[in-house]
């Protein structure tokens, strides 16, 4: 009786595992085209549409996937998960996962990615119960690029041209590209120091730059003709929807 | 003379039995060893040498099938019994060490949680395992007490 009750467990037990492993070749996974967005909140929206069809003979349990992006120091930026408790056996099911940067956090982190172009590392993880009890999990690591939006940010000579009796009008040429995935708007502000904490005078300028177009423009300023200096500094704010930065020090001269 | 004639006869007519059922039994675990290496050939796709390590356990196995059917009536049918069940444990834990099975082809890693399915198979192995010493406890048992009377 023993026997056949261990042989019994056995054989339900082989089938089982069997059966399981063996249904995995009838379950399709699917990752649409990934869609660059942004939020209503001026935040990095990454869509992936994912695509399970599980024709296999169980139902599939704890489909998971999780989205890390981190520096090339291994500091997470993000991380984001998408979770579907069950897929029934016969079932498609299509969902999309969402990964969101917030680029103020970001730049707040290290304004080298304002600036500087550079690769985000993602470590992407899938993880699903075959059968709903057999956990089986799969990773993988890849870098995407990253655009900064405000690449090669540079100011340029100052050009002075009277004003007035005391003022002098400086213009200052400001040029960029933009590399992020959206098309920038905001405001530049700067203003100018002779050294630090004497102030010579501030003006601002209103910037559209669309993605991968070079930009180049002004920004006025009234400087007391007293004060002019060959050596100081700028410090430069930016103001956008997606993010608020400064101050960025340029020394003139 | 013809009694001597007699008890060959039935000896042979014994051994042939056990052997007729060793192969039957032998080629029953192989035939369902076969079906199942169909569906799980696509495995050793992903995990190379999978089915070498099968293939080496259902040698092992069927051999101590078919020593421990030849042997039946013996005290060396427990003792082939007991091997199997010890070989099944072993070959378990050596095969599945902590129950995660991992794999890594090209950039990905993929990872297979067998921790319930060994638990499982141990419990079944031990079970198996204890059966075989109590056979033998208890054919020896018998032995003695037909010694005895």
């Amino acid at each position: 009786m023993l026997s056949i009750a261990t042989t019994f467990f056995w054989l339900s037990l082989i089938l089982f595992f069997v059966s399981a492993v063996y249904s995995v070749k009838d379950v399709r996974l699917e990752f649409g085209e990934p869609q660059v967005d942004t939020t209503s909140d001026y935040k990095i929206l990454f869509s992936l549409p994912i695509t399970v069809d599980n024709k296999g003979y169980y139902s599939i349990g704890s489909f998971n996937v999780t989205t890390e992006i981190s520096n090339k120091e291994g500091f997470i930026i993000t991380r984001s998960s998408t979770f579907i408790s069950k897929i029934e056996q016969g079932t498609e099911m299509t969902t999309a996962h969402n990964v969101t940067i917030d680029i103020e956090a970001l730049s707040q982190d290290n304004q080298d990615y304002l600036f500087n172009d550079t690769e985000l590392e993602i470590h992407e993880i899938i993880g699903l119960k075959l059968a709903e009890v057999i956990p089986v999990q799969a990773s993988t690591n890849f870098s995407i690029p990253w655009g900064a939006p405000l690449y090669n940010f540079t100011l340029g000579k100052i050009d002075y041209s009277p004003y007035n009796r005391t003022y002098v009008r400086a213009v200052v040429s400001i040029s960029f590209e933009n590399h992020a995935f959206f098309d920038l708007t905001g405001n530049v502000q700067i203003s100018m120091y002779k050294s630090p904490n004497v102030f010579l005078g501030q003006g601002q300028t209103t910037v559209n730059a669309p993605q991968n177009v070079p930009y180049r423009g002004q920004i006025e300023l009234t400087v007391p003709i007293a004060e002019i200096s060959e050596n100081g500094y700028f410090e430069a704010y930016f103001s956008t929807p997606f993010f608020n930065f400064g101050p960025l020090v340029i020394p003139y001269g | 003379m013809a009694e001597d004639k007699r008890d060959f006869k039935k000896r042979l007519q014994k051994i042939t039995f056990k052997a007729l059922k060793a192969t039957i039994k032998g080629t029953f675990f192989y035939g369902i060893y076969f079906v199942l290496s169909i569906f799980l050939s696509p495995i050793s796709e992903i995990f190379p040498g999978f089915l070498q390590m099968i293939e080496t356990f259902v040698m092992v196995y069927i051999f101590f099938i078919i020593v421990g059917e030849l042997t039946s009536g013996t005290i060396f049918q427990h003792f082939f019994n007991t091997a199997k069940a010890l070989f099944l444990i072993l070959f378990l834990i050596f095969s599945l060490k902590t129950g995660l099975v991992g794999i890594t082809f090209q950039n990905v890693s993929l990872i297979v949680d067998l921790r319930l399915f060994l638990t499982v198979a141990i419990l079944l192995s031990l079970l198996g395992l204890a059966k075989s010493m109590l056979q033998a406890i208890n054919f020896l048992n018998q032995k003695a007490e037909h010694t005895r009377l």
